[in-house]
């Protein structure tokens, strides 16, 4: 199903021109009715009028998108500034195109965001780049960080701490390493106070973080 | 129009050769073609690609960083050896330089999305239309990406989850 909302009939009439053939379509011309739509009929699809009464930006839509998950929102406005465009996308909608947009094009560009792409301008899309750069490399240097700190560990140290990470017991790593449940317990206390961590979850954390992923890409000839 | 220097990294000679052509006919282009030397005489395109082999990140970097092309095309080979560190490498001592990867049809999104996440600012397929290698380089010249709208979709998904 296609929710369609808009405070205009107009804009309403053209869309649904756009969309008909593609699902069961249902419009909205008011936020509360929007709210109910989504819970009652969850649309596969919202289109959603930038000016919508009441919607209050990226907060009102981010709302929305909360009430049912699965909807796919693409957001049809007047012109806006790009800094506006990519804080709408940043809340996970996925699309935006002009409200005034031909019902073929319309047709296309729903057809599009239902196959998992996303309708975004080219020139907004090197700020989705760099923010998948940016979040790499905070998570690289995190991982760097705590690989650092588990290299302080002795061999058993280490041993233990993984088996920690499998979420493994203390009588479960001494029966495995067949040493006992106290000379665990020794060793992950030596353990927390070179990690400067206080249990053994946020240990488990560390452990299972500092794993390299298992999906190893080679870029080469 | 401003020339775009660009530099090829494949040792796939008729991939590279239909690339190299389909790049000439494109005006303001410069193809780096001195980059297929080096000191040994041995193909440098050769040492460009086998960085996880013979040759280290570091002399493939010195390398590019030498020719400094605005784009370099490297293929994107997932069975190969090695890592990401070639990008990393790229991004940090050759910011100038823009990467597009080069994939086939057995290229994985997952692995194209870690590729761009380690700096790789496009992707497109061998066989794509010669007329996309000259977009692609205009796109991604002018500071944009270029991937499919699908990629699109998944990067927005990495970056929101």
């Amino acid at each position: 199903m296609i929710l369609l909302a808009s405070p205009s009939q107009d804009d309403l009439f053209r869309w649904e021109q756009g969309v008909r053939g593609l699902a069961p379509v249902f419009c909205s011309t008011n936020l509360d009715s929007v709210r109910s739509e989504l819970v009652r009929i969850k649309p596969q699809v919202l289109l959603l009028d930038h000016d919508l009464p009441k919607l209050d930006g990226p907060n009102g839509i981010s709302g929305l998108m909360k009430l049912n998950p699965e909807t796919k929102v693409i957001i049809l406005s007047h012109a806006i500034s790009d800094e506006i465009e990519w804080g709408l996308f940043r809340t996970g909608i996925r699309g935006c195109c002009r409200g005034d947009i031909e019902p073929g094009q319309l047709k296309g560009v729903v057809e599009a965001v239902q196959q998992g792409e996303l309708w975004i301008r080219r020139t907004l899309s090197w700020h989705l780049l760099n923010e998948l750069v940016m979040i790499t490399q905070e998570k690289n240097k995190i991982k760097q960080a705590v690989s650092d700190l588990l290299a302080n560990l002795t061999r058993r140290e280490y041993e233990i701490a993984t088996l920690v990470g499998d979420g493994e017991s203390n009588k479960q790593i001494a029966r495995r390493l067949d040493i006992t449940e106290r000379t665990v317990k020794a060793h992950l206390t030596e353990v927390f106070r070179k990690l400067d961590v206080a249990d053994r979850l946020k240990l488990a954390l560390i452990v299972k973080g500092s794993m390299p992923s298992r999906d190893t890409t080679r870029i080469g000839h | 129009m401003q020339t775009v220097t660009v530099a090829i990294a494949d040792t796939d000679p008729g991939r590279r050769a239909k690339l190299e052509q389909s790049l000439q006919g494109g005006q303001g282009i410069k193809l780096l073609k001195n980059i297929i030397l080096d000191e040994s005489d041995a193909p440098a395109e050769h040492q460009l690609e086998s960085h996880a082999g013979m040759t280290s990140v570091e002399e493939v970097v010195a390398r590019i960083s030498q020719l400094n092309p605005r784009i370099l095309f490297i293929n994107f080979d997932q069975s190969t050896e090695g890592d990401f560190a070639l990008l990393g490498a790229l991004q940090r001592e050759c910011p100038e330089t823009l990467v597009v990867l080069l994939t086939d049809k057995s290229a994985q999104d997952e692995q194209i999305l870690q590729a761009l996440a380690n700096g790789a600012r496009g992707c497109l397929n061998h066989e794509a239309d010669p007329l996309y290698f000259l977009k692609a380089v205009r796109v991604v010249d002018q500071g944009e990406i270029w991937v499919t709208r699908k990629m699109l979709g998944k990067i927005l998904d990495k970056v929101l989850h």
